[in-house]
């Protein structure tokens, strides 16, 4: 409809807010309350313009004016906020008018009356749009001359988030985020006028996604604990990446100075994470900077570690390999190396000769699904049926809050000129959310179940017979003939649960299933939820284990035999390359470590693997690398390098090319320039030049190596059964000990257990113990919860322990430091 | 005096064509009970809508009388009631709004103590007309006596038949639910108090969406005061022609008139739309008892008039008084007295707003709940200055029509009207540092 605000005509679709239609003309107005994920509701008054429309009379003709001939515009009586305002078919705006600036003006000078003008000590300074405003829109003068209000400036809404109260303008986006986005009320106002002020019923805030707070809030009233104090906004230096600590490729600005992560912060991308990011991702990069971090490599002489230079480092290990076959060597980087780094992985195991590289963890089902059977980020917000297996808050946050898009029953909006809509007036306060949408399994309670309209727990380790029945019960339909139940299926769902959840995703137009690392773990299960989506003709989602798992899987970062893997090498093989894990944590396997010709480490911390090594290779963060990682969906994604001060740490890539160096060849893969001339010409991907929200590529996978890897885990018999879920984290447990705020909010790595189970082994909440999972020794803190059953423990996953069911030893159960008495 | 065979529309209570309706039963001892309303024709209005009209024809008559809101805005209710969408299943609910809070309105209170079966029928004629399924009849808090009798008279009409299923052998089952409010003058806005009867923070929703369309827990929801249900009653009762028959052009029927402040016979009056206000204050209230400078004309939030006659003959309806730049509002009249200084009055009103603000928008949360008050607080205490009295005229004028809801208007209205008629008092103040009128020993008069 034609709409004209000042002097500029346009055509915009119905349903457009008037402040979109401003700046959709290039124009602008202020706004402190709006957000564009989030219900305008008008409450700061800033975005007020004058704003008329014509009118039609009774007949259905327009009323014309008697000078011009044209159709009168009638003005409202009042200014208008537009940024709740519809357009109409001939509407008029005007924001430049006398009373509108007026308007404006006042309401800059009513917002700052009560503000305390800190800026010179606030950390939004320089980035606040308060400030902003108040430049272009204030009248630079204030005529109030009282005491401002006085309110509390350093609360602790949590460890993570303090509250200044003085600084807030009551613009509601915190309180709506919370209701809106992640869907758990923790914060709202209390008292009215003037006394306004935000806090949480309760201490602390539970949920996984505070941090976005920080974001939103158009003042320093709700800061980030980990930078507060810590830099001024225009000595950060930001740097546009993506997260790295799960596989949906969260865009964030890493924000750095003086060589330190200072901050992360949520970065647009409205096809993936739109203004969102878990907890994990924003709050847990504060190892980067720890003191531990090793700085140059080492080279072991007379038995102990010493330093080295990176010449001299790699002339050793070349000269030890010099003397090796290649099939006597084995190469394993961690899941989220970058697809280049996977480049320079395979040129390695190239050009030594070996079949033995692999990353980890991996699953043991393949986790790039065909794509055309591969679900998009926006196929899951706008989905009619979703089916979850697994805890995808913690493995994939960003897919709950994209669920949770689709049980609101809103498609994402439409750009605009000025990007996305500021205003999105489909969206609502306190909108429902068709929970019978959503169906989640899993063996033991998660998040997500609150908002599912069946939530389907099951016995562990019986995912594959649960599909199979899910998927008979879609097959058969409506005429299914009812079993008789009085049998108790093996996994434990009441068949009436079953049948509901099938009929749901068989009714539906846009069904996806998502599988979490509990069903990848086993191929079984994977091949029968895989059937079951497609029976129902759902895409399926299938959610990695760390960030570029899609990616190294789909470049065959892959042994070339069963018995090359992973967990195999460290049996067989001679000499050992490992990035960034850290096996040694199970002392069986840390002898055998031992044995080893040679062993070279290249992490960034002096882990037990590192302490055994012959040769430690400082290597570069996940923030300190530049280069391309694939998301769950297919999606190619730029990661950028923070500036920051890592020693002469190294990436693989850095890696591969001063080890080629001293094996006197150029191996490709020695530089992400290098690497990407390999991918155009042997995969066909141009990688050189990615849109700033990533690209869905279709790529060729090599086949052959993944065909191969995968028939090596079919013949790895997997031992059924135990007593612990081994399940994703949102949190990396293994720098969970070098997270301080982290740490302070959330504990260790947690040990969930039953409260029969605490009473039983003698744990309370909040006891910091040790034990053996599956051979590998774990610290964690308790956390006692009917959310497990009895009998089942959950504990997070880490690179070296990967996803699924598991043996805890409660034998080697220790507590290290029992909960600290609470006074 | 008019004679009774005239044929012009009733517009005094001098005119003996006219009877007193709604406030007919208030005062009588025993009235609130439903025996008392039953053996005084009680109920049969209802009946009469029930099982001789269909929703359709109450909705038409309703329509046809002229009856506008008494709620304050004069929206007309018979077209408000034609705004609920066809039936689909799901609840719909019937608002009453008894959350008197304006100061200077006090009309619904005796109502809901004295006559609260006629509320309770005029809900069921509205639920048959709306096809509603539930009734809410939020209360102000602090009308202890009126929801004592309001919740005992739900109670009565419960055990005979009059609420509950197929009332009175009609396709009509309603019920309905006594809510005590928490004492917040926002409640009184429509959508605040539906957040509050919902259990949430009574902030003001947005609109679009209308309550019609989704009002209380998102469901269709007409929202109605006390006196424009009790008013419906009559409106069956004695048809939509008798009713328009009262009153002027835009405002028809009969009204209840609030008086206070220094007359000799303060109250209620229930008089035709579109008498004069001298008629209430000299012919029922007796008069000033003090000497008067102004009045307000409709409760605290509509802008006054000097005490002048070409004020006083003013005919009490929505038009007049629009056409005047004020508001009918809720119809009660407060007689401000010479010797209350207008700087004094018009600061007890403000801190009034600023107390009840909610908080959620700007204008109103910083300018009427905290700058504007202030001010004044300087200037009562003879610390103000000229600029002080200007900028208080500023932030009036720059609030006006900038707020989310009508609660910053409703206090900035009747600071510009000061400033209008009384600006000598302000600038009086400011330059002598005492007030023009000082007198503050009231209670001795």
């Amino acid at each position: 409809m034609k709409v004209k605000v000042n002097d500029v005509e346009l055509d915009l679709k119905p349903g457009t807010s008037a402040i979109d239609a401003v700046f959709s003309a290039g124009d602008d107005v202020p706004y402190f309350c709006s957000q564009e994920y989030m219900s305008p509701i008008g409450a700061c008054r800033m975005c007020l313009a004058r704003i008329g429309a014509p009118r039609k009379d009774k007949g259905g003709e327009w009323i014309l004016d008697e000078e011009t001939g044209e159709p009168k515009i009638f003005w409202f009586p009042n200014l208008m906020a537009t940024c709740t305002t519809q357009v109409m078919e001939g509407m008029v705006i005007d924001t430049r008018s006398e009373p509108v600036k007026r308007a404006q003006n006042s309401m800059v000078e009513y917002t700052l009356i009560n503000h305390p003008l800190d800026c010179p000590v606030c950390d939004k300074g320089g980035a606040c749009e308060l400030q902003d405003r108040s430049y272009e829109y204030g009248s630079g003068i204030s005529r109030f001359e009282f005491d401002k209000r006085h309110q509390e400036k350093h609360h602790a809404l949590s460890e993570l988030i303090t509250l200044d109260r003085e600084r807030c303008i009551h613009c509601k986006r915190c309180v709506r985020y919370f209701e809106e986005v992640p869907g758990d009320e923790v914060l709202d106002f209390i008292e009215r006028a003037n006394h306004t002020y935000i806090s949480s019923e309760e201490q602390g805030l539970p949920n996984n996604f505070t941090g976005n707070i920080t974001d939103i809030c158009p003042v320093g009233a709700l800061l980030d604990a980990t930078s507060r104090f810590r830099g001024r906004n225009w000595e950060y230096h930001h740097t546009p990446s993506v997260t790295m600590d799960d596989a949906t490729g969260a865009a964030v600005w890493i924000d750095s100075r003086t060589g330190r992560i200072e901050r992360i912060k949520a970065r647009l991308n409205p096809e993936v994470n739109k203004t969102w990011i878990d907890d994990g991702t924003r709050f847990g990069h504060e190892y980067v900077d720890d003191a531990s971090r090793l700085l140059t490599p080492l080279i072991r002489r007379g038995g102990e570690l010493v330093p080295a230079s990176w010449d001299e480092a790699a002339a050793f290990v070349a000269e030890r390999l010099g003397g090796m076959s290649g099939k006597d060597v084995g190469i394993a980087i961690r899941a989220d190396s970058t697809v280049e780094e996977g480049i320079g992985a395979i040129a390695l195991a190239e050009h030594l000769g070996t079949g033995q590289v692999d990353h980890a963890p991996r699953h043991e089902a393949p986790v790039v699904a065909p794509a055309a059977e591969r679900a998009t980020l926006t196929e899951l917000a706008t989905a009619d049926a979703v089916f979850v297996a697994g805890d995808v808050t913690e493995e994939a946050s960003i897919l709950d809050l994209r669920i949770k898009d689709a049980l609101r029953g809103v498609t994402p909006p439409e750009l605009l000129p000025h990007g996305v809509p500021i205003a999105d007036l489909r969206l609502k306060e306190r909108q429902p959310r068709d929970a019978r949408l959503l169906t989640v399994a899993a063996p033991y309670r998660v998040d997500l179940m609150k908002y599912a309209g069946r939530a389907l727990r099951y016995a562990p380790g019986q995912e594959a017979a649960l599909f199979r029945d899910l998927e008979a019960a879609v097959r058969a339909g409506d005429t299914r003939v009812e079993k008789n139940d009085s049998a108790q299926p093996e996994h434990g769902v009441a068949a009436a649960d079953v049948s509901a959840a099938a009929a749901q995703l068989a009714k539906a137009e846009r069904a996806v299933v998502v599988l979490g690392g509990t069903v990848l773990a086993s191929q079984q299960a994977t091949a029968a939820a895989l059937a079951l989506a497609k029976a129902a003709g759902a895409k399926v989602m299938l959610v990695g284990p760390m960030a570029n798992s899609h990616g190294l899987e789909l470049l065959g970062v892959l042994p070339s035999h069963a018995n090359y893997a992973y967990p195999a090498m460290l049996e067989t093989a001679r000499a050992l390359i490992l990035s960034h894990l850290d096996p040694a944590q199970d002392p069986d396997v840390a002898e055998r470590l031992k044995q080893k010709d040679l062993l070279v480490v290249h992490d960034s911390f002096l882990t037990e693997t590192a302490a055994l090594a012959d040769v430690v290779l400082p290597a570069k963060t996940v923030y300190e690398r530049d280069g391309t990682v694939v998301n769950l969906e297919g999606r190619f994604l730029r990661v950028v390098a923070a500036p920051v001060e890592g020693g002469t740490s190294e990436d693989l890539t850095g890696l591969v090319k001063r080890l080629g160096d001293a094996l006197g060849q150029r191996l490709e893969g020695r530089s992400v320039r290098s690497a990407h001339r390999v991918l155009k010409q042997r995969l066909d991907l141009d990688l050189t030049e990615l849109p700033e929200w990533g690209e869905i590529l279709a790529a060729k996978a090599p086949d052959k190596r993944r065909d191969a890897a995968a028939g090596a885990k079919a013949e790895t018999p997997r031992r059924r059964g135990g007593n612990v879920v081994v399940t994703a984290s949102m949190v990396r447990p293994e720098y969970a000990y070098l997270n301080p705020h982290l740490l302070a909010e959330r504990g260790g790595p947690a040990l969930r257990v039953n409260p029969a189970d605490a009473q039983a082994h003698g744990l309370a909440a909040g006891d910091d113990v040790r034990l053996r999972v599956n051979g590998m020794w774990r610290r964690a803190t308790v956390k006692v919860t009917e959310d497990v059953p009895a009998g089942l423990m959950t504990i997070p996953a880490t690179p070296d322990q990967p996803q699924g069911l598991a043996h805890a030893d409660l034998s080697t159960l220790a507590v290290l430091r029992e909960r600290e008495a609470v006074a | 005096m008019a004679d009774a065979s005239q044929t012009g529309p009733i517009v005094s209570r001098h005119d003996p064509r006219y009877e007193v309706s709604m406030y007919r039963y208030v005062g009588v001892d025993g009235a609130h009970t439903l025996d008392f309303y039953r053996s005084h024709g009680g109920y049969d209005a209802a009946r009469k809508a029930l099982t001789t009209m269909t929703p359709e024809q109450v909705v038409d008559e309703v329509k046809a009388s002229g009856l506008r809101g008494r709620g304050g805005a004069g929206f007309p209710t018979g077209v408000k009631w034609s705004f609920m969408p066809p039936p689909d299943g799901r609840p719909r609910y019937v608002l009453c709004n008894a959350d008197e809070s304006e100061p200077g309105s006090f009309k619904d209170r005796y109502i809901l103590e004295d006559d609260p079966h006629q509320l309770i029928e005029g809900m069921i004629i509205a639920a048959h007309a709306m096809r509603a399924t539930h009734g809410f009849i939020y209360v102000r808090g602090e009308y202890m006596l009126g929801i004592e009798r309001t919740v005992a008279a739900v109670e009565e009409a419960r055990s005979a038949g009059l609420l509950g299923e197929k009332i009175l052998g009609s396709e009509l089952s309603f019920d309905i639910t006594v809510h005590r409010g928490a004492g917040a003058y926002i409640c009184g806005e429509e959508t605040a108090l539906m957040n509050s009867l919902e259990g949430l923070r009574a902030n003001p929703r947005l609109k679009p969406p209308f309550p019609a369309a989704a009002g209380l827990y998102g469901m269709p929801t007409t929202i109605n005061n006390v006196e424009s249900l009790a008013s419906a009653v009559h409106i069956i009762n004695r048809g939509a022609a008798w009713f328009a028959s009262m009153g002027t052009e835009d405002s028809k029927g009969t009204k209840l008139y609030q008086i206070s402040g220094p007359v000799h016979r303060p109250g209620i009056y229930e008089m035709p739309m579109g008498a004069t206000f001298r008629e209430l204050i000299y012919d029922f209230a007796g008069g000033p008892s003090l000497e008067p400078k102004a009045f307000i004309p409709g409760g605290s939030s509509t802008p006054m008039f000097p005490w002048e006659d070409r004020f006083l003959d003013m005919n009490m309806d929505y038009g007049t008084l629009a056409k005047n730049g004020s508001m009918l509002g809720t119809g009660g009249v407060i007689v401000i007295p010479r010797d209350k200084d207008i700087v004094d009055l018009m600061f007890n009103l403000v801190r009034f707003y600023a107390h009840e603000s909610c908080g959620k928008c700007t204008p109103c949360r910083e300018g009427v709940a905290h700058w504007l008050p202030r001010l004044y607080q300087k200037l009562v205490e003879g610390l103000g200055t000229q600029e002080d009295v200007d900028l208080i005229e500023d932030l009036a004028n720059n609030i006006r029509g900038t707020a989310f809801c009508p609660l910053a208007d409703a206090c900035v209205m009747p600071v510009q009207a000061s400033f209008k008629w009384f600006r000598d008092e302000y600038e009086y103040l400011a330059e002598h540092k005492v007030p023009k009128y000082g007198k503050t020993d009231w209670w001795q008069a």
